[in-house]
């Protein structure tokens, strides 16, 4: 007898050729467990999907509502006009500031007397504008971080010049919080249904396991290679994977369309605020069921010993 | 060659070969025979691999079959062809894909398989039952099935437990006269058998164990 060490011409081809085969049949012969489970993979996908869409739509609201942040800078009462001009240089100069208004004392006294309307006249005791000069800064949405912006707030608060820093410190915490709290739930929530997806194949692949025990020993008593017996069994959860994912990017898309319908209808506003669906979810989604569902068969497999 | 070299097994503590040494030649056709419980299916699994030896050195071929490695041992038993007591027919399988199935195994394509397969069937007389499920055999017929899968791959040595244990005369004579025509090609065969009119006037060597030890060898 002597060793056969190198594979001939097409074996691969012909044992993946079997397994394929192999892995059909099965489909064909338990389609009702098959069908039970890329459903409930696809439903798993979908759940996913739906959060994963919700928390970007959410972030771009955050997003476009922190576009409208900003840090209101007030001068002193003696503040030249040099100093003025050495204060927007600076901020200019800074990275983390988007833009920047300078605003007179006039015209903060004409923004009040707009937003007083008739009882403006309240205003005409004083000779000259009442309220101070002041820059009205945006700063960069990537730097909105409260810590960051507070920081910011303080070494401004020590220019020459800085009677007092204004910002929505509150409003800027509670959108942090926000966009955490998000994260955190996208991450657990990934990874709950990363596993359940998971489970759900693995369980599938080991009853299909449990029923072709006998067929297994068969196989490995015949010299079958672990990838001969582990093949068709891979081939078989990444067809349930796959099918999942596909049907649920179906499933995402009428659900989304529908709803971003309704809501546009209800509300036209959402047209700006509401992102449209990514297409790389259809491509994305069969490639994630079709991972989780192959790790899932992976497990269920286990060691093969002869 | 098989090399059995002061071979020892126990299960649970319990003896089921004692320093067993053993040489069969290449081509040879060799029973193996004794009681009930005597450990001669321990032999045959120890040469497969799907038992280890507890002490002592197993050799097939160019094998070292009591260090063979997990990885190995699929490559050392596409070279056997093994005949087991229970059949292990799959039962959801033709016999054409039964057959089939050990030269699936080896990555043999579609056309070779069909060739082989057929030609292996006509050998066993059950070319015409090839498109029928194993359970439709008669036990004679299966075990035809299973000699025809076991020699479809033309391994070198073959393996045979109880082969004629449910059968009948006629059926018995048929199956030994197949391990005969195998054994004429240069086939190595070796028979676990407690059927002593099996041997009888056979010509060929005969192991007895008993008590776990080799008792003794003569010409059946």
């Amino acid at each position: 007898m002597k060793k056969n060490k190198s594979a001939p011409k097409g074996m691969y081809i012909e044992i993946l050729r079997y397994s394929f085969k192999a892995a059909c049949k099965s489909i064909g012969h338990d389609k009702w467990i098959n069908f039970l489970t890329i459903l409930s993979v696809s439903i798993g996908l979908t759940i996913l999907c739906a959060f994963v869409l919700i928390n970007a739509n959410m972030n771009s609201a955050l997003q476009k509502w922190a576009q409208s942040f900003g840090v209101v800078v007030y001068l002193s009462e003696d503040i030249s006009r040099d100093a003025e001009g050495a204060l927007e240089e600076h901020f200019l100069k800074d990275n983390d500031i988007e833009e920047v208004n300078y605003i007179s004392k006039d015209q903060a006294a004409e923004e009040i007397k707009k937003t007083l309307g008739q009882h403006a006249v309240i205003l005409d005791v004083f000779n000259e504008s009442p309220l101070p000069s002041s820059f009205e800064l945006k700063l960069r949405s990537k730097f909105l971080d409260p810590a960051r912006v507070r920081e910011k707030a303080a070494q401004m608060q020590k220019l020459e010049g800085v009677q007092e820093v204004q910002y929505g410190e509150k409003w800027l915490s509670s959108l942090s919080t926000i966009a955490k709290t998000l994260k955190i739930c996208s991450i657990v929530f990934g990874t709950a249904i990363f596993i359940a997806v998971t489970f759900i194949t693995y369980s599938t692949i080991k009853i299909f396991l449990h029923r072709r025990r006998d067929e297994i020993e068969t196989l490995k008593l015949l010299g079958a290679s672990r990838s001969f017996i582990r093949l068709p069994f891979l081939i078989e959860g990444l067809f349930i994977g796959t099918l999942g994912g596909a049907l649920s990017s179906l499933g995402i898309l009428a659900s989304y369309s529908f709803i971003m319908y309704k809501m546009v209808e209800f509300l036209p506003a959402m047209k700006f605020i509401m992102s449209s669906l990514p297409s790389s979810i259809y491509v994305v989604v069969p490639f994630g069921g079709a991972v989780m569902s192959l790790l899932g068969s992976f497990i269920a497999i286990g060691k093969i010993r002869y | 060659m098989i090399l059995f070299s002061d071979v020892s097994k126990r299960y649970d503590k319990k003896p089921v070969l004692n320093s067993i040494s053993l040489i069969i030649k290449k081509g040879e056709l060799l029973f193996i025979t004794g009681p009930s419980g005597a450990g001669k299916t321990t032999m045959l699994k120890l040469i497969y691999c799907s038992e280890r030896p507890d002490s002592g050195h197993i050799t097939v071929s160019d094998w070292e079959v009591s260090k063979l490695g997990q990885s190995e041992i699929p490559e050392l038993r596409r070279n056997i062809g093994i005949i087991f007591q229970d059949f292990k027919l799959l039962t959801n399988r033709t016999v054409f894909d039964n057959v089939a199935l050990a030269l699936s195994i080896h990555g043999m394509n579609q056309g070779k398989i069909r060739h082989y397969v057929n030609e292996a069937l006509e050998e066993v007389k059950l070319l015409d039952k090839a498109s029928l499920y194993p359970q439709f055999l008669s036990g004679g017929e299966q075990q035809r099935v299973v000699i025809a899968r076991a020699m479809v791959s033309k391994p070198v040595v073959l393996l045979a437990d109880e082969p004629t244990g449910d059968l009948d005369v006629e059926n018995a004579k048929t199956i030994m006269e197949l391990f005969s025509k195998i054994n004429g090609k240069g086939t190595t065969v070796l028979i676990a058998t407690h059927d002593e009119n099996l041997f009888r006037n056979s010509g060929h060597r005969v192991v007895h164990i008993n008590d776990h030890y080799i008792e003794k060898e003569y010409v059946g």
